[in-house]
């Protein structure tokens, strides 16, 4: 276990450098100067230049590189104009923002945390649900109807969802309220009803995934030998469902859960835009909008970083629920 | 099976779609001021610059009034800010040297805000002017504010660090563009630019190389508001500037909310223009312009004191203009600034050719494809109708949906190969004016651009494009806060260009100088005059539409006006109902 | 790293098919049907994967014959018909410009004619979907039957190159990347047509798509690789080629096929996903995804706008979906009914 940890650890941080890389140069060849977007009207050619110089986008490539990382680890100095010493973790300062993109962060992530992590839950409750109904009574009118909704939800655009609720339960039943975020230690009530709209749309159109998973993983535990031994053996069926079957079904659920968790946390764009709520993934089109490179860096690194703590995370898991999976 | 619940949710669907859509459309009938022609006038008895501000009929105090945008604000360090939504909050927490008296009507005076009056011209030849501050203004701290708090606000906008904000008294100082190399902010805090001094605690006095007759409008914009030279926290001012105002910044969160809250030293006898009814001001950042507009229409609990800051979209004017009951909450009116197709004349250089395209155009389809009448209104000419002096004229009259025959003609059998360049979110204007022009025997190419870059990238005067869409807002009603900026040819640099169709014409430069020399009282007409020469002469552009400020607020919301300068909702009569 | 435990499972549930392989070979000589022939007579049966097939099949007549149903319509998909719209550019007349002429009415602001612009936003849609599966199922499958087979080091560093790609956040990097690339090969006065747009969209899929399939066929190939006929084939000393094409692809075709079933729809969803960020096909071309984001607006306005291309591409990816459902229990009739 420890072994496997530790190497699991290892192939993340070079996973983590590798994209650190990648969206340093990616980013480097946007066609937008991202000092032009600091000074709108009436900057002339001479002071652009002197403020490349002065953000250090004149030197190597691979010198930036590294005095980004050294700002990660032991923070660094980064000049007036960008609001001066820069302690670590120093991601670096937004014009865009007018703050250090470390500020930036510490607000959006609780946003995208609310609406990814209680979404998730609900579509996996709703997923795993209704594949189980309709693994269990399979070929009924409630398989069809269950596996019917799910991909109904798969078959339309979140901002389409979006838009339709929105219209539906917000403007004009007035039901639910204008959605946005509230810090849930401030207010649970406000915080839950401000999502409940964002929890729902992702939660229809994520559900599904695992529907189908769940049935087509449960339909085929349910055939294996140990159920029908199980049942054989007199265990009751609400037993050999809940502890066996259930168990067996849902270690593949897992892997996909993880991943598409990972993923949503570094930002629900789409979901963000449609509500209106300024999360994570939001600041990031923004920031590559405007050209906004530490904003940019931050974000793509910290939605790798979930994305790879989330596989760590599911390897972890599935060992728990499948004794018959070692960790190597 | 399967498919008949697929069907069923397909009904649902359906059913939503039918819902409002069995009504004929029969066309619009949009009846609003159009013929608003502004007057402007500097104050010349020192009662219009003392306050209080006379009362609006029916407003009480108290209450939270909200605005709701999609983006945060993108600066509100007084001497950063250039932004309209940036100009329109920055009244609230801070004062400037000069303001204007505006009720939204097109009728505007310049007053003094922190001064006395606005601004006494020493010598009458528009180089010295001379400042007295008010008695009893004071900083959220309950300092009082002189004129060294002010002359520090101005020195600071010479700092390089501090871009964004506008830099007419920097470069009128420093009697250049480089005015940061002229005189160096970090290095001599304790000094002042340049021309700028301060006799004594209430006067503020400028000297300049050359004349400036517009002083009293260019000191009108936020970078004259003071700051106590303890208080400045660099680039960290911009998220929480010092109030000089009658709000002070309490909260504030990029991108989520800004909260303004009263300032209890500020002095109502000192200010002419602000009221500050409510008690509370809050921006509410995110919704995009269609769910801001929704809320509004929704008027449900806190969006009842609430104004919708991105308009009413173009795909809502139909439900907003046949819904009765949203009309006494909706505010309407033209804004200063002016859509033009800028021709770029180093790479057309026949005028037959820029001429035809003047002919050619459906400016009624452009406006169509922008998003309606509602939020456009064709122009003719350079200079927007809010400008002071503005006359109306077509110096290429073809009808609201162009004269094609007339442009083929003016063509005389050659297809010029012309490439329109577009900004990468409003492609669908390229394709509307592609389809237009091609039908006058143009070839036209659309390239776009990424949205952000446009500007720099227009501004460039090596640019490969031929044509491209561009809009000034002058920042006063001046034609001299237009014209010269972008039709003087001496200005053209290597990047960022006003001056995009790179027209340099010495006779028209000429004019230039004649009429910027001129008192302001004088100079209006000039200008409307000069316009027209410009069009019939040179054909630089093909003027297309001024933006008409459209927008919505809840019910119980009361005073909200058009500015009539910068065209966007004031905030200075603003009241709840309680 | 090798996780077999984790990897074997395919994301969409598709379990081990080498058996039926084993199975039918001694079935034959009773019977005399392949399994590819079992699959189809099954599929044959299946109510819903007939119509939904069929559903498929008439869109992509429609969308193939998009010029000729142009011309027996007579309007082209970018004739502009402002004259039909009101001063705030909204059509006239009844249900969003609904006429004799114009089928399911026009879009607002430019007035052109919304079936024909749907007839051809098909086409391109379709065919980036489909365009983006093939290549990010071969991709996939060739990475995965690689890193399956031969194990070791090469697994390793696939796996790793699979994790690289699965972190980076798919929408930023199409944000950013998207319209930088045609600055590179377009100068500023060249217009960049549509079929590099769509390369380009095609290209950004299979950077980023590839990487499901790869596991997937990866864990399948683990399973198989210690198989007797396998081992039986390298015991006769067959090339490395041989047995990665000859002897283990055809037993993956089954869980490849749903796999590019379900990746098709995706596609057509994740299209549209992008034009939402601006950056799927570009005016005036016509695009699907563009179509629906841009009528999203009107809901209140200019219902019919919403309705047609939005229960279109409804029933085309529920279509999909339902297709590639059948498929999958049609080809492994273990997992279902």
């Amino acid at each position: 276990m420890t072994r496997f940890l530790v190497r699991r650890l290892l192939t993340a941080v070079l996973t983590l450098f590798a994209v650190s890389v990648l969206s340093f140069l990616m980013f480097f060849g946007l066609p937008r100067d991202p000092v032009s977007g600091m000074c709108p009207k009436n900057c002339n050619a001479e002071r652009l230049e002197r403020v490349r110089e002065e953000l250090g986008l004149r030197d190597p490539l691979v010198e930036q590189y590294a005095n980004y990382m050294k700002g990660i680890v032991v923070g660094r100095d980064l000049g007036s104009s960008q609001g001066g010493r820069c302690d670590a973790p120093c991601l670096g300062y937004s014009y865009v923002n007018s703050e250090a993109v470390t500020d930036t962060l510490t607000r959006v992530l609780p946003v995208t945390l609310s609406i990814v992590i209680p979404a998730a839950i609900l579509w996996l409750v709703l997923g795993v649900g209704l594949g189980m109904v309709s693994a269990l009574r399979r070929g009924t009118v409630l398989d069809r109807l269950a596996i019917g909704f799910s991909l109904t939800g798969a078959s339309l655009q979140l901002y389409f969802v979006g838009a339709v609720l929105l219209l539906i339960f917000t403007y004009n039943l007035r039901i639910t309220p204008v959605p946005g975020y509230t810090p849930l230690f401030e207010d649970p009530v406000k915080w839950a009803s401000g999502l409940v709209l964002a929890w729902f749309s992702l939660a229809f159109l994520f559900s599904a995934i695992y529907a189908r998973l769940s049935r087509a993983q449960m339909l085929e535990t349910l055939s294996e030998d140990f159920v029908r031994t199980a049942r054989a053996k007199g265990l009751a069926k609400r037993k050999v469902y809940g502890r066996h079957a259930l168990r067996a079904a849902i270690t593949p659920v897992v892997t996909i859960a993880g991943l598409d968790v990972g993923s949503a946390l570094g930002g629900t764009v789409i979901t963000e835009t449609t509500f209106g709520i300024q999360g994570l993934g939001r600041t990031a089109v923004d920031a590559v909008r405007a050209g906004d490179l530490p904003t940019i860096m931050a974000t793509v690194l910290i939605s790798a970083v979930f994305i790879v703590v989330a596989n760590i995370v599911v390897d972890i898991l599935y060992a728990t629920i499948d004794p018959r999976v070692r960790l190597r | 099976m399967r498919l008949k619940r697929a069907a069923a949710a397909g009904g649902a669907l359906a059913l939503l779609a039918v819902m409002g859509a069995c009504s004929e459309n029969k066309g619009t009938d949009t009846s609003d001021d159009t013929t608003r022609v502004s007057t402007g006038s500097i104050a010349t008895d020192p009662k219009d610059s003392m306050g209080p501000a006379a009362e609006v009929p029916g407003a009480t105090k108290g209450g939270t009034f909200r605005i709701i945008r999609e983006t945060k604000i993108s600066h509100m360090d007084p001497q950063r800010v250039y932004s309209f939504a940036g100009l329109m909050n920055a009244p609230l927490y801070s004062r400037f040297l000069t303001t204007f008296k505006d009720d939204g009507s097109g009728k505007v005076t310049l007053v003094g805000d922190l001064a006395e009056t606005p601004g006494k011209d020493v010598n009458g030849d528009c180089k010295v002017w001379e400042f007295t501050i008010k008695d009893g203004v004071k900083f959220e701290d309950g300092r009082a504010i002189t004129s060294k708090e002010i002359a520090y606000g101005i020195a600071r906008s010479f700092d390089p660090d501090l871009t964004g904000g506008p830099t007419y008294l920097q470069e009128w100082l420093a009697d250049t563009p480089q005015y940061d190399t002229k005189w160096n902010f970090k290095a001599n805090k304790s000094a002042l630019p340049p021309g700028l001094s301060t006799p004594n605690d209430r006067t503020l006095k400028f000297e300049f190389a050359k004349p400036h007759c517009d002083l009293p409008f260019a000191a009108s914009l936020p970078y004259t508001a003071p700051l106590p030279p303890d208080k400045d926290t660099g680039v960290n001012l911009d998220n929480a500037p010092f109030s000089s105002g009658p709000y002070k910044i309490t909260k504030n969160q990029a991108g989520v909310e800004t909260v303004l809250e009263r300032n209890e030293h500020w002095d109502p006898k000192t200010d002419p223009v602000r009221h500050a009814y409510p008690d509370k001001i809050v921006w509410n950042f995110g919704p995009d312009a269609e769910a801001g507009a929704n809320r509004v229409i929704a008027d449900n609990g806190d969006d009842q004191t609430a104004l919708a800051w991105n308009g009413v979209p173009s795909a809502l004017v139909a439900r907003v203009t046949g819904d009765a009951a949203l009309k006494p909450r909706s505010v309407q009116g033209p804004t200063p600034s002016l859509w033009r197709l800028t021709i770029n004349t180093k790479r057309v250089t026949d005028l037959a050719v820029r001429q035809a395209l003047n002919y050619a155009i459906d400016r009624s389809g452009f406006i169509k494809a922008y998003g309606g009448e509602a939020s456009a209104r064709a122009v003719t000419t350079l200079l927007p109708p809010s400008t002071i002096g503005y006359e109306q004229y077509d110096a290429y009259p073809a009808g609201p949906t162009g004269n094609v025959d007339k442009a083929k003609e003016l063509l005389a059998g050659k297809t010029p190969e012309l490439v329109l360049g577009i900004s990468d979110d409003s492609t669908e204007l390229a394709t509307q004016l592609k389809g237009n022009l091609e039908k006058a025997g143009f070839k036209i190419t659309v390239k776009t651009i990424p949205t952000d870059a446009k500007l720099d990238e227009v501004g460039k005067k090596d640019n490969q494009w031929d044509l491209y869409t561009d809009q000034w807002a002058a920042d006063w009603p001046s034609g001299a806060a237009i014209l010269p900026v972008l039709f003087d040819g001496r200005t053209i640099k290597a990047e960022n260009n006003s001056n995009t169709s790179y027209i340099n014409d010495d006779a028209i430069n000429a004019e230039f100088d004649r009429v910027l020399a001129l008192p302001v009282t004088e100079q209006g007409k000039e200008w409307a005059k000069l316009d027209q020469r410009i069009m019939k002469e040179l054909a630089p552009a093909v003027p297309l539409f001024v933006e008409n400020g459209y927008y919505l607020h809840g019910s119980k919301v009361g005073g909200i006006f058009i500015s009539s300068i910068f065209g966007y909702p004031s905030f200075v009569n603003v009241h709840v109902k309680q | 790293m090798s996780l077999s435990g984790v990897e074997k499972v395919a994301p969409d549930g598709a379990g081990p098919v080498g058996e039926p392989e084993v199975t039918s070979t001694e079935r034959k000589a009773f019977v005399g049907r392949s399994p590819g022939q079992l699959a189809w007579a099954r599929l044959r049966r299946d109510r819903t994967a007939m119509v939904s097939g069929g559903v498929l099949v008439l869109m992509m007549v429609l969308a193939l014959a998009a010029p000729l149903i142009s011309k027996l319509y007579g309007v082209g998909p970018n004739e502009q018909f402002q004259e039909l719209l009101d001063g705030n550019g909204m059509p006239l007349g009844y249900v969003g410009g609904i006429t004799g002429d114009h089928w399911f009415g026009l879009e607002p602001r430019l007035g052109r004619d919304i079936f024909i612009r749907m007839v051809y936003g098909m086409r391109t849609s379709l065919f980036i979907a489909f365009a983006a599966a093939l290549v990010t199922t071969t991709i996939g499958v060739v990475a995965g039957i690689v890193a399956g087979f031969l194990g070791g080091i090469v697994d390793t560093v696939i796996s790793w190159i699979t994790d690289v790609a699965l972190a980076l956040p798919f929408l930023i990097f199409a944000l950013a990347v998207v319209p930088t690339v045609a600055l590179r090969f377009y100068g500023p006065r060249e217009e960049v047509p549509a079929w590099f747009q769509v390369t380009v969209l095609i290209g950004i899929f299979a950077a980023f798509g590839w990487t499901s399939t790869a596991r997937l066929v990866r864990g399948q190939v683990i399973s198989l690789r210690e198989r007797e006929f396998v081992e039986a084939a390298r015991a006769s000393g067959a090339g490395l080629g041989h047995m990665l094409f000859r002897q283990l692809l055809p037993n993956l075709w089954a869980p490849i096929l749903v796999a590019f079933s379900l990746a098709v729809p995706q596609y057509i969803t994740g299209e549209a996903a992008l034009s939402f960020l601006g950056i799927g096909i570009l005016e005036p071309t016509a695009d699907f995804g563009r179509m629906i984001f841009q009528s999203i607006p009107y809901l209140q306005t200019d219902p019919a706008y919403v309705f047609f291309p939005g229960i279109t591409i409804f029933a085309l990816v529920l279509a999909f979906n339902l297709f590639g459902d059948a498929l999958r229990d049609a080809l492994d009739p273990k997992s279902s009914r």
